[in-house]
């Protein structure tokens, strides 16, 4: 793929105009508002068919597993990954439909694609590809609609990067179920999530480090599950952020993924790294959209700011800057190329490229959003001009879906390994 | 029930127009073109009776240059079923593309012809009034209203005139032009565009219809309207009121 075709200028161009109409106006509210962002979510899933196609997706696949489960060899089939079987036959259509939307929204709302991308693909991807058949019909599916909102609950006050090593969150065998015990925090959609996927240890009174990891599906008012109001922070306004508290809360064993402790190999570490990779690659698109927005607004503005009588555009600092941020776009816009084309031939980018293109691209966004900031000076600081926005949200880009410093020792750790 | 839905290709309204040094015309490059916004809401008409009457066919077409496919097939995309283009690299008069329009109609026989009241560019207002008259069809311009009777025999119009609403019917076959509060143009959805891939898009020369050298109506020449001049502010209401005399001349 070297250049979006008809198609998807045609989607672009109709999401655009969706964010202008739904998105722009009512921005005030959502970034400083407390406003969630699921109406104007649902209401573009919905308007733009979305959810239709993503449950016509997951009924295909669902039926496809209950074939296989039927043919006898139900292991066979609770282990297959989501999407394996289906041979990618090169059309960029349906990857492209997807980024589409996020590039669009980040220009605008880039906590909105955070709130999204969490519900409809983290927490579903997690249930996807752990859970059994009848808990994919049960949970996946409404978030996939984003008729349900959901979280993907990993992060604790005591453990960010060492997301396993330091985990408190804890599970212990009680009767057919099972006790869970934890508190996380900066969990998306935490205040409003009506399904949560919890991540803890199973505690078998062994070495912290050698428990089993596990993963549960938790409904919105569960006995002893507190959901916290939405935390403050630096940017992502729109995207609401929240605690978990979990005081001996019961299970039964069907809110197990996988309905089995031993599901480790597509349960436990590896699978929440999985979706670990899958959230990094989201990330070029989001960076997509935040440098295309500053380098419009910038270009703007040095066409028309006029100091020591004529447009700063005419100065060399400032096209210098413009130069930059071009540049990052081209790249930025050439890795969401190689994702389509990928994704198009059924193929994913490994554990390294991931983190070597979210690396990349939180870089690129930070720093063009912050000189998009000093090319509009004292105005950029001003909370009125969205460049001042879009600068704060950035920054989390480095820090959420594994720090840059993580990506940085993945990167190494598998060049080193050969 | 069949409804041909002419549509024309024209700068984004929300772009900023810059006319050519040599008048000749407006400065494309750079410059985004949609569908007219007074036949997008004629296609959203003609789509909302196809899903109220549960089946009924809708017809694209329109005269222009090649490219012109991108706004054919956004209109496929919103749900259309079949598009055709003449293909005119020249641009036609108001009565010539009524006399395209007439032929396109004679072959398809639609039921009801749905088109905008006048595209955004010039301005004419004229294609639909020509085509009625050329093909001796009743017609209602500037409709905020459309309904069928039970038997979708007949058509009631709403329109908006100077000073109120006025209802016109008749029996089809009929022209129906659109107003600007008829309906809100629904988006190209997911679906839509990829269903909008396998649907006809027919190409036909302009040459097909033999109405080469046939405009009567030419651009000679395009200018910016002349910037407006700063204001000047005035002591008192005397002397306001003897400059509106004596130099605007208003009273």
């Amino acid at each position: 793929m070297i250049e979006w075709n008809e198609q998807h200028l045609m989607l672009q161009d109709a999401v655009r105009k969706f964010v202008d109409t739904e998105i722009k106006p009512n921005l005030e509210e959502l970034e400083h508002g407390d406003t969630p962002p699921y109406d104007v979510l649902r209401k573009m899933v919905r308007t733009f068919g979305i959810d239709a196609m993503q449950r016509m997706r997951f009924e295909k696949q669902i039926a496809r597993e209950k074939a296989l489960a039927a043919s006898g060899d139900g292991a066979v089939a609770a282990s297959e990954p989501p999407r394996k079987a289906v041979e990618g036959d090169g059309d960029t259509m349906g990857p492209a439909l997807q980024l589409i939307p996020i590039i669009e929204l980040c220009r605008y709302c880039p906590g909105m694609v955070t709130a999204m991308g969490v519900s409809a693909g983290l927490t579903s991807a997690a249930i996807l590809s752990k859970g059994t058949i009848r808990q994919k019909e049960k949970w996946a599916l409404p978030l996939l609609t984003l008729e349900k909102i959901g979280s993907w609950a990993i992060t604790e006050p005591g453990s960010g990067s060492d997301a396993f090593g330091s985990m408190q969150s804890s599970a212990k065998r009680r009767g057919d179920g099972y006790v869970l015990n934890g508190s996380k925090t900066f969990i998306t959609n935490g205040p409003y999530a009506d399904t949560i996927v919890f991540i803890c240890k199973l505690d078998e009174g062994n070495e912290p480090r050698e428990r089993k990891i596990l993963h549960f599906v938790l409904d919105r008012g569960m006995p002893g599950l507190v959901q916290s109001k939405p935390l403050r922070k630096m940017g992502m306004h729109s995207s609401p952020t929240g605690q978990l508290f979990l005081e001996d809360v019961f299970v039964e064993r069907e809110r197990l993924l996988g309905e089995s402790e031993d599901a480790a190999g597509r349960g436990g570490r590896a699978g929440a790294k999985a979706t670990f990779s899958m959230e990094r690659s989201g990330v070029a698109a989001m960076a997509l959209g935040i440098v295309s927005q500053c380098l419009e607004l910038c270009t703007e503005y040095a066409r028309t700011r006029v100091q020591f009588g004529r447009p700063i555009g005419e100065f060399q600092l400032i096209q210098a800057k413009l130069a930059k941020m071009e540049v990052a776009r081209m790249n930025l816009q050439n890795l969401v190329f190689r994702q389509i084309e990928l994704s198009a031939h059924g193929k994913g980018m490994s554990m390294a490229e991931a983190s070597a293109c979210k690396l990349y691209s939180a870089g690129a966004a930070v720093e063009v959003a912050l000189e998009a900031v000093q090319l509009f000076g004292g105005n950029g600081y001003m909370a009125e001009y969205q460049v001042e926005q879009l600068a704060r949200d950035a920054k989390v880009l480095q820090i959420y879906g594994g720090t840059d410093e993580i990506q940085i020792s993945q990167i190494a750790r598998s060049l080193l390994s050969h | 029930m069949k409804i041909l839905v002419p549509i024309k290709r024209v700068p984004d309204p929300q772009t900023n127009i810059a006319v050519k040094p040599d008048g000749s015309g407006i400065v494309t490059d750079n410059v985004k073109f949609v569908i007219n916004p007074f036949c997008e809401i004629a296609l959203e008409e003609a789509l909302r009776v196809k899903e109220q009457q549960g089946g009924a066919e809708v017809v694209l077409v329109s005269i222009g240059p090649k490219v012109t496919q991108e706004q054919l097939r956004t209109g496929l995309a919103m749900g259309a079923d079949r598009a055709m283009l003449v293909v005119a690299e020249e641009e036609l008069d108001p009565a010539t593309a009524a006399t395209v329009l007439k032929k396109i109609v004679e072959a398809e026989s639609p039921d009801l012809v749905l088109a905008g009241k006048q595209s955004i560019d010039d301005d004419a207002n004229q294609v639909g009034q020509i085509l009625a008259s050329s093909l001796d069809w009743p017609q209602a311009t500037f409709a905020s209203k459309v309904e069928f009777s039970a038997d979708k025999k007949e058509v009631t119009v709403t329109r908006e005139v100077d000073g109120g609403l006025e209802q016109v019917a008749f029996a089809l076959p009929g022209i129906v032009t659109t107003d600007l509060r008829l309906n809100e143009p629904r988006y190209a959805s997911l679906p839509g565009i990829m269903k909008a891939r396998k649907k006809e898009l027919k190409e036909v020369p302009l040459a097909d219809y033999g109405v080469a050298g046939a405009a009567k109506v030419k651009t000679h020449k395009m200018a910016p309207p002349p910037k407006r001049s700063a204001g000047r502010k005035v002591e008192t209401v005397q002397e306001l009121v003897g400059l509106l005399h004596t130099e605007a001349k208003l009273i």
